[in-house]
């Protein structure tokens, strides 16, 4: 049984990558079962912003997380010694390895990998420290806020909460395709058989800054979003943190886990075709890529859980890209409709809905949705969710700079003769 | 000091415009494109829109974008809220 494992590099063997465990920061709801609840009713997210000044803008409403306490979930560190994001993350660690069945204890003397995205990392505190700055100048910096900004401490945060000394912890920080990246550097890291579990996700805070420069860009809807709408109006902003834990199927049977689904492969590529315009070839590009390295074929892909931000741009441009793809599409839709725009926690959430999805068969719907622009064209299962018997399923990430990543999730079917 | 008559306004947005689209100030006139002949994008208009509203305190409505090609649609678009 350890044999693959004790192998040295190059002569490791493709393991099959299942998830076992999953942990939601979401303005929906905290915690796996409040956030299905949330996916199967249709749960909006959307409220006025208050974790920071709003005066001055013509309309401020984000997908904040209000009731989040910190101590809740954290034990090992000083949560003042972590940001905003930091916090999201390592709690939805916490919940991760919880919902897994997982004892850290155990994971101690075993190699795993912790990969977390973001876009902004601590660009809450930093809003913060320059507010300080203006006020009394470089000195009136609070010296606890500006140790939590590096963003490697959204991935080290979670291998010091959960004590894991042997794992290798990365953050990636390619922006609003950063949880699927991160999703598929774990996956990569269990099916050689380098590491024996994967912490994998993406975490991200509301902050002024990147709600300042969406707003300047004209892409802040003024209420609510609306993905593949005629009448949609851009994004809401976001927050939250999701991480799901990868193992090897043989190591979630031997220990009688609850298999989510089956990481199927993931594709990723950069255009740098323009700083914020998503190039429709190159994202069509990057679904094929997915779809190769899952084996699947696009007729086969039961559901897209597309990035569907709300923007005219985005919902255009990716809605042609799918039927590039997929010719007709399957049911394509955003959760970004209840839970905004969380940035880099946005793919990782994502995904983690497509493994609710699969897991308890039902499709979560896009919600506020009235009239659907006929030039995206897709049915994105407006406002009620739906039942369905999903086997495969795409999570789509498309992020600024053409960096695009697509996840493929499978339904994990329990042979007969292993469930005895 | 502000800019009171039209001469004066214009050099403020022609420092505004150069220093965006990081061309000299010889090289645009109150007619030469933004887009097409300096090349201009569409942040890069956001970037002046914005900088505008700062310099003369104003709020331009992002529809008036596509009238704000060169130094003489720039003035016409700010003179409006300015009141000039």
């Amino acid at each position: 049984m350890s044999a693959v494992h004790d192998a040295g590099p190059g002569t490791t063997g493709r393991h099959r990558v299942v998830l076992t465990g999953l942990g939601v920061v979401s303005s929906i709801g905290l915690g796996v079962k409040e956030f299905l609840g949330g996916l199967r009713e249709g749960r909006s997210g959307a409220r006025p912003i208050t974790v920071f000044d709003t005066e001055g803008f013509a309309h401020a409403n984000g997908c904040e997380i209000v009731e989040f306490d910190p101590l809740d979930w954290i034990r090992t560190l000083d949560a003042q010694h972590l940001g905003r994001a930091a916090q999201f993350s390592a709690a939805a660690a916490r919940m991760a390895l919880e919902d897994a069945g997982l004892d850290a204890a155990d994971l101690r003397g075993r190699r795993g990998l912790i990969s977390i995205g973001t876009t902004d990392g601590e660009s809450y505190d930093l809003d913060q420290l320059v507010e300080d700055e203006l006020k009394g100048g470089a000195g009136a910096f609070d010296p606890v806020a500006a140790r939590r900004i590096p963003a490697g401490r959204l991935s080290v945060a979670i291998a010091q909460e959960l004590e894991l000394a042997d794992a290798e912890a990365v953050t990636v920080p390619t922006a609003c395709a950063a949880g699927n990246y991160a999703i598929g550097y774990g996956f990569d890291a269990v099916r050689s058989g380098e590491a024996d579990y994967a912490f994998c996700g993406g975490a991200d805070a509301m902050c002024r800054k990147t709600f300042t420069g969406f707003y300047r860009l004209g892409t802040i809807a003024p209420e609510r979003c609306q993905p593949f709408d005629a009448d949609r109006k851009g994004i809401l902003t976001g927050e939250g943190a999701g991480v799901l834990v990868l193992e090897r199927l043989e190591s979630a049977l031997e220990r009688g886990a609850t298999i989510y689904a089956e990481v199927l492969g993931y594709g990723l590529n950069c255009d740098a075709h323009h700083q914020v315009a998503p190039n429709r070839a190159s994202v069509a590009r990057c679904m094929e890529l997915a779809l190769d390295n899952a084996g699947v074929k696009p007729a086969e892909v039961d559901l897209i859980s597309a990035h569907g931000t709300g923007t005219r741009a985005n919902d255009i441009t990716e809605a042609g890209a799918i039927r590039e793809v997929f010719g007709t599409p399957p049911r394509t839709v955003s959760m970004k409709s209840m839970l905004g725009h969380s940035m880099g926690a946005a793919s990782a959430l994502g995904a983690i809905g497509c493994a609710l999805a699969i897991a308890n068969r039902f499709i979560p719907p896009t919600i506020n949705h009235v009239t659907t622009d006929p030039e995206c064209d897709v049915d994105c299962v407006p406002n009620q969710a739906v039942e369905a018997d999903l086997k495969v399923v795409q999570n789509n990430g498309l992020a600024f700079g053409g960096n695009n990543a697509v996840v493929l999730l499978g339904r994990y079917d329990r042979p007969e003769e292993e469930t005895c | 000091m502000a800019a009171e008559t039209r001469e004066e306004r214009l050099v403020v947005i022609k420092e505004i415009v150069c220093d965006i689209l990081e061309i000299e100030e010889d090289e645009v006139s109150e007619t030469s494109l933004f887009k097409e002949d300096h090349n201009a994008d569409s942040l890069r208009a956001i970037e002046i829109l914005a900088a505008l509203e700062k310099e003369f305190g104003v709020v331009i409505n992002q529809a008036e974008l596509p009238r704000m090609v060169n130094l003489t649609g720039v003035y016409e678009v700010v003179s409006e809220p300015a009141g000039w």
